[in-house]
């Protein structure tokens, strides 16, 4: 099948290339044929000035992540042929959310400088005593050790795209590999950072990274977990946590979402008060969400039941874990 | 905040013949949050949503794409994992429920795109929308993730866009039809959030939109609602209404704009209704 490769071409080198640019190339592309295979061929026969990082050909590596149509890829596990048919086209760009040097190739220093930030190796505590890790325990962090370093998460990444500074999806996958990791001495400190500005909460659920993951690393449940384990370790002065609290304690009460509760609580006293402006005119609209006083569901005993029962059951596993590392 | 995506939608669906009945006992599904407390307790408190379905003997159809999400999300981890489910019933049992995992999750736009169907829609049209140019935003979690959810296209969506050509409108290509509205951050990163939002309604606008439309009342609210705030952090009008999925379907259909609750919008739609 014959097709038509359009790349984005970038040499800042030469005067003529240093503005972006596409160039088109034809292929005759066979059933099966990966992009990758593709870009080594178009350099092969074509042009040798075409630039791209790769190495394993495999997956294994992660060096080779481009966006593909628009959404962040591996390409030597994306074949062409699907690819092409889906979406009537086979548009090769570098990476989003990262500034592009020559072609395909972008510069990684800022993901390394975002993985550096959480220190991504084992601190245990000083004179801690040994402890076997169980299979249960590895599983706990399984996924986040599937990564390959690629970068399609945070080229993904929708609040990254917003705010560079945010430490963004991989760093988070790694931070939990950590935390998560029952060995780790400084689980807390590490959760007291990682709360601080442009940390884990300020990750907008797009679900992206999890979606464009070619390794199931799963960065939304690594987040999740971290700030479940911030939770309980007690670091909740900060809106991310106050917000999360709100809820839980909106649906305990209520059964419900108690929207006017929600924005009290995470903002506290004195930046709800910023928002009387703008609350008077939501009010003009008949918007203006007003507190629940009463249960908004039927049986919400069942819930509490709930409540009780998981409460109940968190609080004796982290017991059980403390006393696992007491030895 | 968007009492008028419920009460459109239930205008909406009597009119096209869709029975529903309502989940007294319902709780809220946590919007994610209630997954960042405790990841146990979300899967029993959506449970027992679940449980409720199952006793009515329906599957479970809601009119938000973060319902959808987290919703889908516990079931497909419960179907995933009997041990999970197992444990996830043992708490269940401690206020007499259970749930045996049979149920569906659906959202509107899959009831009409897929169940009712687009040919049937159409037939039901009597003001056809000729006056729209839509940009149709599904938002995250009506897409993502695919494993989870299973009836749209991640990279390239086609129900939202099919409803709004079914109902005589023409829908707008653009970039951000498939990215995030900043929601969930509102409360806790505002400056991300508003940025995200203008971005999204500035990208819909260059690209030819009239309005937007979405089937999301989270995203409705940053969209809409907080529109202004996106406006001054991008130090530009936008000047963007921005339609209920449920709304634009029930001007299709002959409903009143007052029937719509449109009056409740910050950003006024008049100037485009016809």
């Amino acid at each position: 099948m014959k097709i038509k490769f359009k790349i984005r071409r970038y040499n800042p080198a030469e005067a003529e290339t240093a503005e972006p640019y596409i160039q088109a190339y034809m292929l005759d592309v066979p059933e099966g044929m990966t992009v990758l295979e593709a870009l080594l061929n178009i350099v092969d026969d074509q042009d040798p000035t075409l630039s791209f990082r790769k190495s394993c050909r495999s997956a294994i590596c992660g060096s080779c992540a481009v966006s593909i149509n628009g959404f962040s890829k591996l390409a030597c596990n994306t074949q062409v042929i699907p690819e092409y048919k889906k979406a009537g086209e086979m548009l090769i760009e570098p990476l989003a959310n990262h500034t592009p040097l020559k072609d395909l190739i972008v510069d990684f220093a800022p993901f390394w400088r975002k993985m550096e930030k959480v220190a991504p190796y084992l601190t245990p505590e000083e004179g801690a005593p040994t402890m076997a890790v169980t299979p249960k325990d590895e599983e706990r962090v399984d996924r986040s050790q599937r990564c390959v370093m690629c970068g399609c998460c945070n080229a993904e990444c929708n609040s990254m795209a917003i705010d560079e500074k945010y430490i963004a999806p991989a760093a988070l996958a790694k931070a939990w590999r950590i935390v998560g990791d029952v060995r780790e001495g400084n689980a807390k400190k590490r959760l007291e950072r990682l709360s601080e500005e442009h940390g884990m909460w300020d990750c907008v659920r797009c679900v992206h990274c999890t979606q464009y993951c070619p390794k199931d690393v799963s960065p939304l449940k690594a987040i999740e977990e971290l700030r479940s384990a911030a939770m309980k370790e007690g670091i909740t002065d900060n809106p991310g946590a106050k917000h999360v609290e709100a809820m839980k304690d909106s649906v305990e009460r209520f059964g419900r979402l108690d929207e006017a509760a929600m924005t009290f609580k995470t903002l506290g006293f004195l930046r709800s008060l910023g928002m009387i402006p703008f609350g008077l005119r939501m009010e003009k609209h008949g918007k203006l969400p007003r507190p629940h006083i009463f249960a908004q569901i039927e049986d919400l005993d069942e819930v509490k039941k709930i409540y009780e029962e998981a409460e109940r059951r968190a609080e004796a596993e982290k017991k059980e874990m403390e006393s696992r590392k007491k030895g | 905040m968007t009492k008028e995506a419920n009460a459109t939608t239930r205008l909406v669906c009597k009119k096209l013949g869709i029975g529903l009945h309502d989940m007294p006992k319902a709780n809220c599904c946590g919007a994610g949050l209630l997954t960042d407390y405790d990841y146990q307790l979300y899967l029993a408190l959506n449970a027992r949503i679940f449980a409720e379905a199952e006793a009515m003997g329906m599957d479970i159809m809601t009119i938000c794409s973060t319902c959808l999400m987290v919703m889908s999300t516990a079931n497909r981890d419960l179907l995933a994992d009997p041990k999970l489910l197992e444990k996830t019933n043992e708490i269940l049992a401690t206020a007499g429920l259970r749930y045996n995992g049979t149920i569906k999750i659906k959202q509107l736009l899959w009831v009409l795109a897929g169940d009712y169907g687009l040919d049937n829609l159409k037939k039901k049209v009597v003001k056809p929308l000729n006056w729209i140019k839509a940009a149709p935003f599904y938002g995250c979690h009506s897409l993502r993730p695919s494993d989870a959810l299973g009836f749209d296209d991640p990279e390239r969506p086609w129900s939202l866009d099919a409803v709004i050509e079914a109902l005589g409108g023409e829908a707008v290509q653009y970039k951000g039809k498939t990215k995030c509205c900043g929601f969930q951050v509102d409360l806790v990163v505002a400056e991300t959030a508003e940025k995200m939002t203008a971005t999204r309604l500035l990208d819909g606008k260059e690209k030819g939109a009239n309005a937007f439309v979405t089937p999301c009342p989270f995203c409705h609210i940053n969209l809409d609602n907080y529109q202004g705030l996106a406006e001054k952090r991008a130090s530009q009008k936008i000047a963007m209404p921005v339609f209920h999925l449920s709304q634009l379907v029930g001007l299709s259909l002959g409903l009143t704009a007052e029937e719509m609750g449109l009056s409740r919008h910050l950003v006024s739609p008049e100037k485009i209704l016809k």
